[in-house]
């Protein structure tokens, strides 16, 4: 039957044993995570620096992020980063994905082999994208000794560039993720539903276009939503790449929060543009879970 | 397909695998080499005479800012500081998930709620005010507060991971057991906690892979003794003290990715269900 | 005495309402059935008897004691699931050993009863393996053993049969009579097979949107169906629904029938008890087999639209009062489409219903 109801409980333990056991969990949740943004909110209408101070300033912070040519860059760049970030990210792994579904023999081999980067943390992707990307000894030095002499590559110390060097190491490390997601989802779409297609008289191709892909809709959007998650919270790779740098050309709003809260004593500021993250993956995340929390509650 | 297509097809598939490998495969070719072979020749290079100086000197006498004794000590911080996050986040997270999908009760459906929203939540805005608490407790800086951390900011996604696997367990089963006499704990030792050994595998190693691999806590919330390996690795290969090491900071970037690496291939397939799972989650 | 009583027990959630008050009693030893389209509130019913879910209202009664309160396990009750609900992990010793085990039973009685339910069940050689590595009639046997491992004063089937295939349920619902015939026990038994409900049970009630329609044993429930959903719901083919106007011919009460051209007028028994509703519409219930061929040329010419040979009968399919219409004949009696038989309906079977109401009359 589709109503679902709760069971029934009988007695002091089976009555009381489900909430206490889920009590720590959630008080630790309700404190630590909803809590600490209330808090975190409040830090950022005060005139904090090297240590919290609850004058009030009201929206002064945000005056004050809103005129910062630092943060402008960063939010920029995120642009920049997320787009083309999440569009390399999904065209890469979505053709492999396709690509793989080819009844392809080794498919087990390759698939470990594009998924490996995972696995790895981002200081360490960012600590070898910086060693090929160095512009002494990396890949220029490589095309100059096959012959390509005029060859030059600084973007990771060009501040007009540097902000693509992360985009290069991010689709390395993550359109691996894609390729597994869109191959899981093609693996689940019904056999039949192509063979029927063929006898119909489509192309492979036309099959793709017209029937495969868009049955894979939540599969895209399921991805798109983790690939934006992942660029609006991308501080690592940053850190290990560029640090930021040249200058701050390279600042992603993570490292800006993390910069101004901990190393140059603008706390309230920190916080201001931490609470701006959190808005800016509210506005994306809540109508998603939304929209899935009622889609679950009615299958 | 035709014949020269599907040549086309392995030829894309293979050049792509050489794009995922090749990083690897510099990492572990620099780290091999010295110095002046780095200067000779260049990245693609073998190396001439194989030597583990580079790797010698990564571990134990490299210099991560003033002190200068390598990756060892940051490497057993984070094994100690992984350990019983990666423990305590798990067990917290099968009891929720037992609780949530077997005993819901009024209100339960609004914290798993909660905690899903608790999966998306940039954890920059918790930075400021967890510092100051963890000060307050005397655990700044300390090992027991970054394990506290991972375990708050790990309980969300463990209790989903357990909370999606029992919602495929019958609900008749826990009725059967119910009628056979059996109560909240005695169902979930002898019933459900058997069932669980598939979602287990996959909850530890992501939980392993995710403090493992963390930066970010690590960098704010730990100092000196308790530092983890990924801020051992950053200070280690961006310190401006010295001219660049390339072959040490390789084998230093190597060093903090074995152990993930070992898990992947050891334990790939459960990595992958993981990551489905964890689709969800992000 | 009464070994189950349920007492006005009504269930919603917010606000729907799935049982809206429910009234029956079983005495001990008795084989209730509870039987109805999905949908109709009767497994809500079977876990609030079983404790599983709480009623909104009203009292359930187990052994003549309230057990409102009382939690599942302490309700001396065992039941056996549509899923079996086997423990995984756990081989079949072990299935049926927890509930013991959790009781306290000492062990050695724990291996009297094993063998004691695994003779009568005939599954001693299943008892070391686990769950995935039994065939469903198997899984089915030991879910049996399993409640049968207690002795309760009552026992709970939710829709045994319903996963197993066409030929091992016949076997199976064999196999529960005679097994309820040797132990005596009570039983409550869901499921919405009306054969099943037929065969098994001492007592049916027939249920349909969280009401109970008829309560009786299965005889009366086929005779004398309380409405048209029952009489729809039990046999198999259904019951026909003809409609037609009451009339009185000379003193006596019958129904004109049509079928094409021809026509006939059918007289019901003991009609008096119609006497209120003559010149009005009623609908007429003949069960299939309730049609006999009429030798002598009388009764009603019936163009054959369709034959279904099942064997041992034919259905023949035609048209009368402008609704389809199935006659389960003797195959040697059948005629082959676009021929005509004489058809005459067993009206001293037949029953009355009001259009309006959908309730019988008389």
């Amino acid at each position: 039957m589709s109503v679902t109801s709760r069971p029934a409980h009988y007695g002091f333990a089976e009555h009381w044993l489900p909430r206490l056991v889920l009590a720590p969990s959630f008080l630790l949740v309700l404190v630590f995570l909803y809590g600490f943004i209330a808090w975190n909110g409040a830090l950022s209408f005060t005139a904090s620096r090297l240590l919290p101070n609850y004058e009030w300033v009201g929206l002064a912070q945000y005056e004050a992020l809103f005129a910062s040519e630092r943060w402008w860059v960063a939010v920029h760049n995120l642009f920049i980063f997320g787009v083309l970030f999440i569009g390399g990210a999904m065209a890469v792994g979505i053709v492999l994905a396709i690509l793989l579904d080819q009844k392809i023999r080794l498919e087990g081999a390759l698939r470990t082999i594009y998924l490996y980067p995972l696995a790895l943390s981002f200081i360490v992707t960012g600590t070898a994208w910086g060693w090929m990307l160095n512009p002494g000894l990396g890949l220029e030095k490589l095309m100059h000794d096959w012959g390509y002499a005029g060859f030059s590559f600084d973007w990771l110390v060009n501040p007009d560039r540097s902000i693509y060097t992360i985009v290069i190491a991010g689709i390395w490390q993550s359109s691996g993720f894609v390729m597994a997601l869109f191959l899981a989802g093609l693996r689940g779409i019904d056999d039949s539903i192509i063979k029927a297609a063929q006898i119909d008289g489509a192309s492979l191709p036309r099959i793709y276009w017209r029937i495969i892909l868009p049955a894979m809709r939540p599969v895209f959007f399921s991805t798109l939503m983790i690939l934006a998650h992942i660029a609006i919270k991308s501080f690592d790779l940053v850190m290990a790449l560029t640090g930021g740098g040249p200058g701050f050309s390279s600042d992603l709003p993570a490292t800006f929060m993390y910069q101004m809260a901990f190393t140059r004593g603008q706390m309230g500021l920190g916080a201001a543009s931490a609470m701006m993250m959190l808005v800016t993956v509210s506005a994306v995340v809540v109508p998603y879970l939304y929209s899935e929390l009622r889609r679950s509650r009615h299958v | 397909m035709s014949k020269p297509w599907r040549g086309v097809l392995y030829a894309v598939l293979l050049i792509a695998a050489l794009y995922y490998l090749l990083p690897l495969y510099v990492m572990l070719s620099t780290s091999l080499k010295t110095m002046d072979e780095i200067r000779a020749g260049n990245l693609l290079s073998l190396p001439g005479a194989i030597s583990f100086d580079a790797w010698h000197k990564a571990w134990g006498t490299a210099c991560t800012g003033i002190e200068c004794s390598g990756l060892s000590g940051y490497f057993w911080n984070s094994v100690r500081m992984v350990i019983p996050a990666v423990l305590i986040s798990t067990a917290l997270g099968a009891l929720n998930g037992y609780v949530l999908s077997k005993w819901r009760f009024r209100g339960s459906e609004l914290a798993f709620a909660m905690l899903l929203f608790g999966l998306y939540i940039p954890f920059q805005v918790l930075l400021l005010p967890m510092a100051q608490t963890l000060g307050w407790f005397g655990l700044a800086r300390s090992m027991a507060g970054l394990v506290f951390v991972h375990v708050v900011c790990g309980i969300a996604g463990t209790t989903l991971f357990f909370r999606n696997f029992y919602v495929g367990i019958p609900d008749e089963l826990i009725k059967a057991a119910r009628l056979d006499g059996a109560g909240f704990w005695r169902i979930f030792l002898r019933i459900v906690l058997p069932m669980s050994l598939p979602i287990l595998m996959v909850t530890l190693i992501w939980q392993f892979t995710q403090i493992w691999n963390d930066f970010l806590f690590g960098l704010v919330f730990s100092s000196g003794e308790s530092q983890p390996i990924t801020v051992g690795l950053n200070n280690l290969a961006n310190t401006s003290t010295s001219v660049k090491e390339y072959n040490v900071n390789m084998a230093a970037a190597l060093i903090a990715a074995l152990p993930t690496i070992a898990v992947y291939v050891l334990a790939g397939k459960y990595f992958v269900r993981g990551l489905a799972a964890g689709a969800v989650k992000g | 005495m009464g070994a189950l009583a349920i007492k006005n027990v009504t269930k919603r959630f917010g606000d729907t309402h799935i049982l809206k008050g429910i009234d029956i009693h079983v005495d001990s030893g008795e084989f209730l059935i509870l039987v109805g389209p999905s949908g109709c509130g009767k497994s809500t019913l079977m876990n609030i008897i079983a404790g599983l879910e709480s009623p909104s209202g009203g009292e359930v009664h187990i052994a003549d004691r309230i057990v409102n309160d009382v939690a599942p396990k302490d309700r001396d009750i065992a039941m056996v699931f549509q899923s079996y609900a086997l423990y995984p992990t756990m081989n079949v010793r072990q299935n049926i050993a927890f509930g013991l085990e959790t009781r306290g039973v000492p062990k050695k009685e724990q291996d009297e009863v094993i063998a004691r339910v695994a003779k009568m069940l005939q599954m001693d050689h299943l008892l070391d393996r686990k769950p995935g590595q039994l065939s469903g009639g198997q899984r089915q046997r030991v879910a049996m053993g399993r409640a049968l491992a207690r002795n309760p004063k009552l026992f709970l089937f939710d829709e045994p049969l319903s996963n197993l295939d066409a030929k091992l349920r016949v076997e199976m619902r064999t196999e529960i009579k005679q097994l309820h015939h040797r132990l005596k026990t009570t039983i409550v038994y869901v499921t919405h097979d009306q054969i099943e409900a037929m065969t098994l049970g001492d007592k049916i009630a027939v249920m349909k949107d969280g009401v109970i329609q008829q309560f009786g044993s299965p005889q009366q429930i086929y005779d004398t169906p309380a409405n048209l959903f029952v009489a729809g719901f039990i046999g198999s083919p259904s019951m026909n629904f003809i409609p037609a106007h009451l009339a009185s011919e000379g003193g006596v009460i019958g129904v004109s029938l049509q079928s094409g051209d021809a026509a006939c007028f059918a007289p019901l028994l003991d009609s008096q008890r119609y006497a209120a509703y003559v010149g009005k519409r009623v609908i007429v219930g003949v069960r299939p087999e309730q049609w006999d061929l009429a030798a002598d040329g009388g009764g009603l010419a019936c163009k054959i639209n369709l034959t279904e040979p099942t064997g041992p009968d034919t259905i023949v399919f035609t048209q009368i009062n402008g609704i389809e219409v199935q006659a389960r004949l003797h195959p040697r009696d059948a005629r082959s489409p676009g021929s005509v038989l004489h058809l005459r309906p067993d009206m001293s079977k037949a029953v009355l219903f009001d259009p309006e109401t959908e309730i019988r009359i008389g």
